[in-house]
């Protein structure tokens, strides 16, 4: 990658520097355009790339008890994740279920969201340009809201001294959910104490505030899509008798199904990684691939190689969706 | 009209469960007491104070927030303006590869390209220092600046460009007098949403940090040992006031559905 392949102008320029070496002569050939090019690709390929191919070389490490870790090549730490450190004498779960759990995570919160967003970004793009721009500075504005602040509002909400439980208490529903046997299969869910239901900790509250992290990026990505729906096609369903309910599944639906399953896709992807929600909400037992894998890097258990190669897990995992999303683009804009 | 009602409802409501934890949130921090109570016990806007003036370690990670997102921002826009201009100009192989190159940190889960760079800047001896933080931030998020300024290079209009050659007009002049003025509001709109978007981070600042310095949002997770306290919440306002106006902003001199990709051809 040292020679910036950029285009024909190369083959001009190195004539007029001939008469040194032939690397020289290149570099000083070279124009103000071609050399930009040549560090900008250099600081791609150190900064974007080599991370991606860091994890996934440190991965085939291995660790010394008491020290760091040695370069290495076996898949010891693969098998560690899907069967456990003892096969074959005996088989563990424990990481295989982590990453079940993030899967499900994943996959329910991006449903949600899509459910939700759907809808409202489609009522959305029927409204006028000003109110278009005034619905996308309040999405992209709670888009932006870090996921610690989210989790501490939804923290909040959730708690049981002043949020969700206190209310459903004050307003007498915990007694009636007591008296007609409800809080019993409350808590066969997990979803409450002996004496009042309970969010903190439970996989609902988990889900839903991956939902709820998720839903502006679900608008922002049907935005698109939906706002270029053809108008016209439209209007001469309606003025042919065809109801809202017609129009949705004959033309809408139709129309952006690819794009729909795109987002759902990227959304998915996006949770995989989810990190603070998973550790505030989710119970040890029921937590995911990325709280481990920063237990193994910083944390309590520092084994790198370790970490690594759950991390490589997601990342094939998050590549295989992106490939499914990207061959639902091209897809898309064959049929467009 | 009972359908429009229905409409309007639907939207109102899902922008209630939107709007719900931030305000509550925001209502936190005039709690009088250090715990987190909802409705705020004893209100007060001591806590403004405790973060911008009694309690040091704040202001210091606020100004880490600040330091990180401008010089973020500022390298990001100067990264992919290039990769941008030579996609669009050439639209050759190399610069399509080298444009998905620039977006794939944005593509992939964080938490991955976090670890990659905690791995990469242990290697180079970088490793909780403030320039690899802000070179981790350039690299997360130069996929927003990509995009808009290719939005951009795409509305130009190629008369321009053409009447421009004609007239005898170089490369360096074309670009100078009709290239970055007709792009200059997308080129703004990318670099703050990397501003908005590196503000409030936090996975991957949490790896490459290794706890040497700390943002907002590392400092709020930092201290969530002692539970959410209300001077937490003066951040999260903070933050929502900054990002409510760069949008707004965004919105203002900008065409933001555009930005957003909606059809250029509907001007209602």
């Amino acid at each position: 990658m040292s020679y910036p392949a950029v285009s024909g102008d190369i083959e001009v320029d190195r004539e007029a520097g001939k008469g040194g070496p032939a690397f020289a002569a290149y570099i000083r050939g070279l124009g103000p355009a071609n050399i930009i090019m040549g560090v900008i690709t250099a600081v791609i390929l150190f900064v974007f790339v080599a991370p991606f191919l860091l994890v996934i070389v440190v991965s085939f490490g291995e660790k010394i008890e008491g020290a760091s870790w040695v370069w290495g090549f076996d898949f010891s730490n693969y098998i560690r994740v899907f069967v456990g450190v003892d096969w074959p004498n005996s088989v563990t779960l424990l990481y295989a279920l982590k990453l079940y759990y993030t899967l499900a995570y994943a996959v329910l919160g991006s449903l949600i969201a899509v459910g939700f967003a759907f809808p409202f970004t489609y009522f959305m793009t029927q409204g006028s340009r000003r109110s278009q721009a005034m619905w996308l500075v309040f999405v992209l504005a709670s888009l932006s809201m870090s996921e610690v602040f989210v989790v501490m509002g939804w923290d909040i909400l959730l708690s049981n001294r002043s949020g969700l439980p206190a209310l459903l208490k004050a307003v007498g529903i915990t007694s009636w959910l007591k008296d007609t046997g409800w809080l019993a299969v409350l808590r066969d869910w997990d979803l409450a104490s002996p004496r009042n239901v309970k969010f903190k900790t439970s996989q609902l509250a988990t889900v839903l505030t991956m939902a709820y992290l998720v839903w502006p990026y679900a608008v922002i990505l049907l935005f698109a899509p939906l706002s270029r729906i053809d108008r016209s096609m439209i209007e001469a369903a309606r003025t042919m008798g065809a109801g809202s309910l017609t129009v949705l599944r004959t033309i809408v639906l139709p129309a952006v199904r690819l794009p729909v399953l795109g987002s759902l896709l990227l959304l998915f992807v996006y949770l995989l990684g989810t990190y603070v929600s998973v550790t505030y909400f989710a119970a040890p037992a029921h937590q995911t691939l990325p709280v481990s894998i920063y237990e193994s890097i910083r944390g309590a258990t520092l084994n790198a190689p370790f970490g690594a190669a759950q991390a490589v897990i997601l990342l094939i995992t998050a590549g295989i969706f992106i490939g499914f999303s990207l061959m639902l683009a091209r897809l898309a804009e064959r049929k467009a | 009209m009972i359908k429009a009602a229905f409409k309007q409802g639907f939207m109102v409501l899902c922008a209630i469960y939107v709007a719900l934890p931030i305000m509550v949130v925001c209502l936190s921090a005039l709690n009088g007491g250090r715990s987190m109570l909802f409705p705020p016990e004893d209100p007060t806007l001591g806590r403004f104070l405790d973060f911008f003036v009694n309690e040091p370690v704040w202001l210091n990670s606020l100004e880490n927030s600040v330091i990180i997102a401008l010089s973020a921002a500022t390298l990001a826009i100067l990264i992919t303006w290039p990769i941008a201009y030579d996609q669009w100009k050439k639209d050759t192989k190399f610069s399509k590869v080298l444009a998905s190159l620039a977006g794939l940190p944005f593509a992939l889960p964080p938490i991955v390209f976090g670890v990659g760079l905690s791995f990469l800047w242990t290697f180079i001896g970088g490793l909780g220092h403030m320039f690899t933080g802000i070179l981790s931030h350039t690299a997360l998020l130069a996929a927003l600046p990509l995009v808009t300024i290719s939005i951009g290079l795409q509305s130009i209009d190629r008369a321009h460009l053409d009447a421009a050659a004609t007239m005898g007009a170089s490369e360096g002049t074309i670009l100078r007098t009709i290239i970055l003025p007709q792009t200059l509001s997308y080129t703004l709109s990318g670099f703050f949403f990397v501003v908005v978007l590196s503000f409030h981070e936090f996975i991957v600042m949490f790896f490459v940090s290794a706890s040497s310095y700390a943002t907002v949002t590392l400092q709020i997770f930092n201290s969530l040992r002692n539970g959410f306290t209300p001077t937490m919440a003066v951040g999260a306002i903070t933050f929502l006031i900054v990002s409510l106006i760069v949008f707004s902003l965004t919105a203002r001199f900008g065409d933001l559905p555009r930005l957003m990709g909606a059809d250029q051809a509907r001007k209602d």
